[in-house]
Order: structure tokens, then sequence, then C-alpha cells
């Protein structure tokens, strides 16, 4: 997974470096009209489109049936019924098309989640960095008893406070602040071991990682955006809180993901005619 | 007409055309304003002093208020009676005196049920409730009004087509909204309604406990597995029906403080948002959302600083402050304007006077911690005045500060060695302090100097000067040993407020506020006993006996002046609002905090031991404020009263202010 994330990042971070210096609501736009044109194709070729258009000729014939008898309420019942009963038919001739989809969906949508879910840091505005310790895991200690753990950050990047340890939270954490625009990588050590961690502050569409997280399936398919962290780390995840970013469709500031499905569906149901897609 | 077509068809046409002008101008927000206007700058520096500011330039140390003297002039500027900032800046915004504007004090009482209220702006109570279960939904009240009558001179220059922008002026919650852009200043309360409550979180168990502490609360708190759990508290909710024989329940939203065993360090939770902070730090503003009702909440804002971790932990937290960004009382006009600003330039202050001289009096914060604080509320001020300054092209505008004020008022005591409580070795290191911030106000001077259009008129003010306060004087006290005012229980001779153990069947004179003495006058006073017939000689007893009054420690006389209200006020329309007399101390000398809340205390003077060291609530001769100009008034002004009408003839209003002329007395 770790090897097909790296593919990933490689790949989305070359198609969409054309729009890094545009509004986001460009290629969420763009990306929306593909995907749908995507979705369009996927459907047709993994669907049985006699079936659908059958299945929705006869809900449609039970609506008109509806609207031709409504003084008959036996009739309209019926009628009902058999709508009732055709919608899961319809639901399950959708269900195919769907589990093809769903795979690249998801690995879609969590790319482009760290490319346009987050703002980047913003100058001089403080950030923490927040280090969790895995079950089990305790940090080292020097001679003195003192933690062991040390942050450091390259030119640009201040550590304005911290380490602060807080045992039950099983969390190391500090404050940082960028003072220029960079993309930059921190280095997270603690005694013998150390661990990177992206930090990125640029006005621009780039990916950004908020949380750098272990090996697992699932870590690694909802968050790709970094390597995961080395099994012989003693922590379990690290987060970094980039504020959260939005999207300006038309003056509707949105979350990009639900400009996403809006853009994308609008544009399916716009070029299902011309594609001969039955949905 | 019928018989006539052509003609009125070409005037309706006409018509028609000057109605769509009109319209189109009207949505450009044309409003009539006009092109070419001249342009006044106008610089309130609250409390800066005229004789401090002569001296340090004399030395060299204001270069840009010297140049602005060279170029134009410096004057003394008269202030108002009493010499009370709300009073002196309603005598400013309106032209007329206590006796039209109705600001005679911080502090007035209603006669007729003898409840003290904050002078300039009232909460109209709710008296109609519709309730469902615990809850309860107001049906009417809750609306804040500013008390302050007459007109703003800004609203004659709207009239006029001029420009406006009025940033923090004093006496202006809420806002007037007859600016084109107004915040409101001095008498914006924090979220719980009052002029500023901070709160203070320490495991030190019993320090503050039975200590008067006044615009803050102590709350103890308990260390345990490395972590603290308490509540921010907020006003009482509105929303849920009270019940008998409980006191109303408070908002609270909790937060939680993780101590670093290792460090002096905390990570600080509250709601969804968490900071790190290491002793000495101040946090950024966080949101405080207490939840009223179901939909329904309350929002504020708050920084937090860390005192101090171990031994004791010790957390202090500022008022909770409306959101500029969505205040949840009307705090600028239009409303966003508040939020403009914040987007702009950061969330900021809306409370008046944000420095914490309550903070400082309690001994929560060291002289250094409150400087600190002071300037972290005063930095957004100025990046605001510079970005005002940025979209001024004409009109007029005024920005105020009150750092000068709120400072003098705490540190004068760095500069009086004669002061009571004056310790060379803790004050002797403050004594450039003053010096420095009027310094430092010389440099935005200079700024301004610099960014505003060079035919502008700049002008600096200060509502009044300062002087240090050496001793109190409690009025009431005086009263009560004269025989004037009877107490209900005479072996208590030390109340703290609000006319606690006053037998009104036998008093016939009471103190309240820093300067005000009200006559108890049958019919007037909710149990008055002096009928109106003998309130004259009344009067002139008092006033006899005040001005004879000698401090027992050195023998000085320390009233200098004692005013009947219908002598020293001009104006007239709201003189029933005011005290009877208006007592005008000797310079070093002013009302004690007790007897301005309607206390009493065991003796008639004492030494003002408080941090609170410089004050200018004495005979207004003697603390005048400044005027300076970058160029010479075509309507020279005497005083603040005088002040409105030359700036409206600067901007080319030569109509008379105030508008409707006071009647004579």
């Amino acid at each position: 997974m770790a090897t097909l994330n790296s593919l990933l990042r490689q790949l989305f971070d070359l198609l969409l470096s054309p729009f890094a210096g545009l509004p986001s609501v460009v290629p969420v736009t763009a990306i929306s009209v593909v995907v749908g044109v995507a979705m369009l194709w996927v459907y047709k070729k993994t669907s049985n489109q006699q079936k659908i258009e059958d299945v929705k000729q006869q809900i449609f014939a039970s609506v008109f049936e509806i609207r031709l008898f409504n003084d008959n309420l036996p009739a309209i019942f019926r009628a009902q019924g058999d709508i009732f009963r055709r919608i899961p038919r319809y639901l399950s001739l959708s269900f195919v098309p769907l589990a093809w989809m769903l795979l690249p969906m998801v690995l879609l949508i969590a790319q482009l989640q760290f490319h346009y879910g987050y703002q980047g840091l913003q100058p001089g505005q403080p950030v923490l960095l927040k280090a969790t310790l895995k079950p089990g895991a305790s940090l080292p200690q020097d001679a003195a008893g003192a933690l062991d753990v040390a942050l450091s950050a390259p030119e640009g990047l201040k550590v304005e406070a911290g380490p602060v340890w807080v045992p039950a939270l099983r969390e190391v954490s500090w404050r940082l602040a960028a003072e220029r625009p960079g993309s930059y990588q921190l280095t997270l050590k603690a005694g013998s071991e150390s661990l990177t961690k992206t930090a990125v502050s640029s006005e621009k569409n780039l990916r950004r990682s908020p949380i750098r997280v272990g090996g697992a399936l699932l870590d690694q398919l909802l968050y790709p955006a970094e390597d995961p962290i080395p099994t012989t780390s003693p922590f379990a995840e690290v987060k970094l809180d980039y504020p959260e970013a939005e999207v300006n469709l038309l003056g509707w500031h949105t979350h990009w993901l639900i400009a996403f499905f809006v853009l994308s569906l609008v544009a399916a149901f716009a070029l299902k005619g011309w594609m001969g897609v039955e949905l | 007409m019928a018989g006539a077509p052509g003609k009125p068809r070409g005037r309706s046409r006409l018509a028609l055309a000057a109605v769509l002008v009109a319209a189109l101008a009207a949505a450009l927000g044309c409003h009539g304003k006009k092109a070419q206007q001249p342009k006044v700058i106008v610089i309130g520096l609250d409390g800066l002093d005229f004789t401090l500011t002569g001296q340090l330039m004399a030395e060299g140390k204001l270069p840009n208020l010297s140049k602005i003297a060279q170029r134009g002039f410096f004057q003394a500027l008269g202030t108002a009676v009493p010499p009370q900032s709300p009073v002196a800046w309603s005598n400013f915004i309106t032209g007329m005196d206590a006796g039209g504007h109705g600001i005679y004090d911080f502090i007035h009482r209603d006669a007729k049920t003898m409840v003290p209220y904050l002078s300039t702006s009232r909460v109209d109570e709710t008296t109609r409730f519709f309730r469902i279960g615990k809850y309860q939904f107001p049906l009417n009240g809750g609306k804040t009004r500013l008390l302050r009558q007459g007109t703003p001179f800004w609203e004659v220059l709207a009239q006029h087509g001029i420009d406006t922008a009025v940033v923090r002026m004093p006496a202006n919650f809420p806002p007037s909204g007859k600016a084109d852009k107004e915040i409101s200043g001095m008498g914006t309360p924090d979220l719980l309604g009052t002029p500023g409550t901070f709160q203070f979180y320490t495991t030190e168990l019993f320090k503050y406990y039975g200590k008067e502490i006044t615009g803050g609360e102590v709350h103890e708190v308990v260390v345990e597995n490395d972590q603290v759990q308490d509540k921010i508290y907020g006003p009482t909710n509105p929303y849920l029906a009270p019940i008998e024989g409980q006191k109303p329940e408070r908002l609270a939203e909790p937060f939680t403080v993780y101590l670093d065993p290792h460090r002096d360090a905390v990570k600080l939770v509250l709601a969804d948002q968490e900071r790190l902070l290491e002793k000495g730090e101040w946090s950024d503003w966080l949101t405080i959302d207490f939840k009223l009702a179901p939909t329904q909440h309350l929002t504020g804002i708050a920084r937090f600083y860390l005192k101090q971790v171990r031994p004791e932990l010790e957390l202090y937290v500022t008022p909770i402050n409306l959101d500029p960004l969505a205040p949840a009382q009307p705090i600028s006009h239009p409303e966003d304007f508040a939020a403009e600003l914040a987007e702009r330039t950061g969330r900021y202050y809306t409370k008046e006077m944000p420095e914490d001289t309550k903070a400082l009096n309690a001994g929560i914060f060291t002289p250094e911690e409150f400087l600190h604080q002071a300037e972290l509320a005063t930095e957004p001020q100025i990046v605001q005045l510079q970005q005002m300054l940025d979209d001024y092209r004409q009109g007029l505008l005024f920005f105020y500060f009150g750092d000068t004020d709120q400072v003098a008022h705490m540190m004068w005591r760095a500069m009086d060695p004669a002061h009571p409580a004056y310790n060379a070795a803790q004050d002797g290191p403050f004594a450039e302090v003053i010096p420095k911030l009027y310094q430092k106000f010389d440099r935005v001077l200079g700024y301004v100097l610099e960014h505003a259009p060079p035919d502008a008129l700049v002008l600096v003010m200060s509502d009044h000067g300062f002087a240090p306060f050496r001793r109190a004087v409690n009025l009431n006290s005086w009263l009560r040993d004269n025989g004037y005012l009877a107490t209900l229980d005479p072996t208590r001779r030390a109340t703290s407020g609000f006319f606690d153990n006053f037998n009104w069947a036998k008093t016939k004179a009471y103190a309240l506020g820093l300067n005000g003495l009200y006559i108890n006058l049958a019919g007037r006073e909710k149990d008055g006993i002096v009928p109106a017939s003998e309130r004259e000689a009344l009067m002139k007893e008092l006033s006899a006996k005040l001005l004879a009054l000698t401090d027992t420690k050195n023998g000085e006389r320390a009233i200098t002046k004692v005013y009947p209200r219908e002598e020293v006020y001009q104006d007239r329309g709201h003189l029933e609002i005011g005290p009877d007399l208006v007592v005008g101390f000797a310079r070093t000398w002013r009302t004690s905090n007790e007897s301005a809340l309607a206390g009493l205390a065991a003796e008639v003077f004492s030494d003002n031991t408080a941090a609170w060291s410089g004050d200018h609530c004495m005979d207004h001769e003697t603390v005048p404020g400044v005027l300076f100009g970058t160029r010479k008034l075509a309507r020279p002004a005497a005083s603040l009263k005088d002040l409105a009408a030359s700036i409206l003839v600067e901007l080319g209003v030569q109509e008379p202010f105030p508008p409707r002329a006071p009647s004579a007395p």
C-alpha cells in the first residue's frame, strides 16, 4: 500500500501541478467534469444498460398509472407497491458499477483531500504539532531523567514552544510558526529514533499532510500524503494542525468534496445523453 | 390637464429620469456625499496631561507633537465638570455640558428605586417571557440603549454630506449609527455585561480568600494526574427560567489544562481548540461558545495567560470580550464594520478600556505583566489606525486611544516619590513608564503626520489631564460624621457600598460616584426627607463645610470647589439626573472607592495605597487636557465643549453647534 501511495502521490503531484497557482475552484471543477465523464463510462461498461432501462420504464409506468387512475384507490396502491418493489431492483443494478468505482474513488478522494482540503500554514500564525505515542511505548529519558525528545525545524519555520508532554494523552507537542512561505521538513527525534514530517506554508494548492500515520492498511488508505511512520518509531502518529480550506464556488464557500460531488453529478447528468448512458 | 398631454408627459419623463438617477445614486451608496471635502483627522489620547506633555516637549522627547505645535498650535483644553472621561467625551461629542447630555459620572442612581446604574448605557429589562419546560424565551426587552443625549457632531457632518469614521469614541455604546463607520469604545461591556471581569485560576488555596477583588473572579482549582479541569463562567442564562430559592445558573464552558510533569508548560484544551503555553506566555484569542438553549449560543472571545505553573498553577483569563467577527451586541455601524476590522487586523479587545487595571490592583498582575497586557491590547489598535489612514480620503476620521489614561492611573506613583505607597525599590524602575508611553504615542502621531494627506488638519486632543492621587476622601463618612447621613447600625462603620446600612429616614445627603453629592430630597428620592424648600440652604451649608474640610494628615484643604448643579451647568434638558453638588477635590485628593459606590469607611481620610495611583476626578481646573493642531483653527476652542463646533467649521459646516441652542439657566 505504501508503494502504491508513493506512486499515486507522484502521479497526482504531477497532474495537479499546472493548477497549483490557480484558485482551487478551477482544478476542482476540471477534475469533477473529468470524473463525471469517467463515472459515466464505467457505469456504461459495467452495468446492464438494457435491464436498467427496463426497470426505469416500469417505474415510470407505475407513476403514470397513479396519475391516470387518481380516482381509483386500489389501482394507486397497486402502482405504489410496484414502484417500491422495483426500486431495490433498480438499486441492485447500480451496485455493480458502484463497486467498480468505489476503490478508485477512495484513492482519488484521499489524494485530492490533501491538495484541496487544507490551507497552507500562514506565516506568523501559530500551529500545533502533536506526536502520539504507540500503546506501550515510552519516551526515552536522558541521564538526568529529562525527556530525550526534540524537534528541529529548518530555517523559515520556528519552534515557538515545547515540547509539552501530556502523559494522560500520551502526546508530546510543539507550537510552530512559519516565518516565510516554503515547503519544510521537520525532524522529530526521540532518543536514537528520528522521524520526519512535512510542513507547507504556501498559498498554492500543494499537497499538505496534516497527519503522518503508521503502516496499517486503513491508515494508509485514508492518509496517503506521506510515507508511513517506520515500525521502529515509538510514535503512532504525528499531526500538524493545518487550517481547513474552502472552495469558493460562485460565492458559495464550501468544502471541496461537496463541490466535487455536486459538480461531478451535474457533469454526469449533463453528459449522459451525449454518451448514451442510462443512469 | 388631460387636454395638454404633451408637456406633462415630457415633465413626467424628466421626473422619472430624476427618480431613476436618485435611486441609482442611492443604490451606489452616494447618499448625497460631497465630492470634494475638507480633511480633518482627530486623534484622541485619553488623559494626556497638559503639564507633563509640555515638560516632555521641552526636553525634546516628543518631536512629533513639537512639530505639530510649531506648524500650528498647542494649548490646554478645558475639561468637563466633573473631569471624568464619560462626561468629558460627551461634552466633546455633543457640544453641551452634562446638563444637556445627561452624563454626570460613571455611575448614576435611579432616584425612585435608589438602584445605581452605569451612566452611559442601559439594557431594557425583559418583562414578558414564553416558557417551555425549564426554558423561557424573551418576548420583549433586551435592547441596549445609549443614554447620552444630544446630537453627536458627526451626525451634523453626515447631514452635510461629509464622510465620517469614528473609532472607539467613548460614551458611544451602542454606536449612534449616525457616522459612516463607527465602533464603540469606553462603555462597551464584556460578555458578562460588566466593564470587564477577568477570571483567575489558581491552585494556591485561600491566597485570595476574603480579599475584596473588584473586576475579577478567583477560582481555586486542584491538580489531579497533572490535569486541571474547570470552567470559564459567562453570564446567567437568560433562557433558563428562574427557580425560586435558587441562584440563577451561570453559563459555563469546561476547559482542561494538562501540565507537563517536567517543564513549566501546559496544554490548554477548550472545546475543539488546543493551545500550548509556556510559563509567562499569552494565548491568542480563543472562542468561548456558551450553549443557551437548543439552537441558541452566546459567543465571546478571551485570551489566556499562563502566569505560573509551579509551585502553584496560576492561569489568568481576560474578560470575555464580544467577538468582533460575530458580536453578541451591536458594537459597530454598519454592523459588519467590527468584523471588517478584525479580518484585516486580527481579533481585538472590544470591551471598553482593555488594559486590565483591576488585575494589577488585585495583585494578580505584576506591573510588568500589566504593562505587557496593556501593550497587547493597544498594538491591534495601532494597526487599525494605520489601516484607517490607508483608507482615509477626506472628511472626518476620529481615532481614540485609552492606553495613556489607563497606564497613567496605574503607574503614576512611579513618578511621585511623595505618594504614600511609593517604594523606591519597587516603583523606581517604572519611573519612565509614562514618559515612554507618551513617546510611543508621539511615534504613532509621527506615522499619522507621514500618512495623512498633506492638506489634512490633524488634531490631537485629550479629555483631561492627570494628577497624583495620594489621599482618599470618603464623602459618605464625612456626611455621617457631620450628622447629614444616618446609619441603621452605628457600630458598622465600614460598608462596601450600594447604600448598605444607610438609614434613609434620617439621612439628608449622600454621595455616589466620583464627584457627586445628592440631597435626599422629599418627593424625588425614594425615601427622601429634605423638603424642596430647604434644599438650597442645605446645599449652601454643605458647600461651606466641604470647602473648609482639611485633611487630618497634613491640615491641607482637600476640596477646592463645590458646584451647585444649577450654577455650573449652562445646558438644560437633563439637569434632574445629576447630583445636586459636584465636588471638586484639590490636586492629590479624590473620592475613595467605597464612597464612590455609596459605601462607608471608619475614617473620612485614608492613604491611597492601591496601584491606582494617578487620577483626574478632581477640581476640573487642576487637570486640563491638551489640544494640538497642525494649523490654527478658524474657530478656536478653549474647552471640550467648543471643539466639535470648531471641527465642523474646519469641515465646511458653518451652522451653530449644538444644533438646538441650550436654553439659559
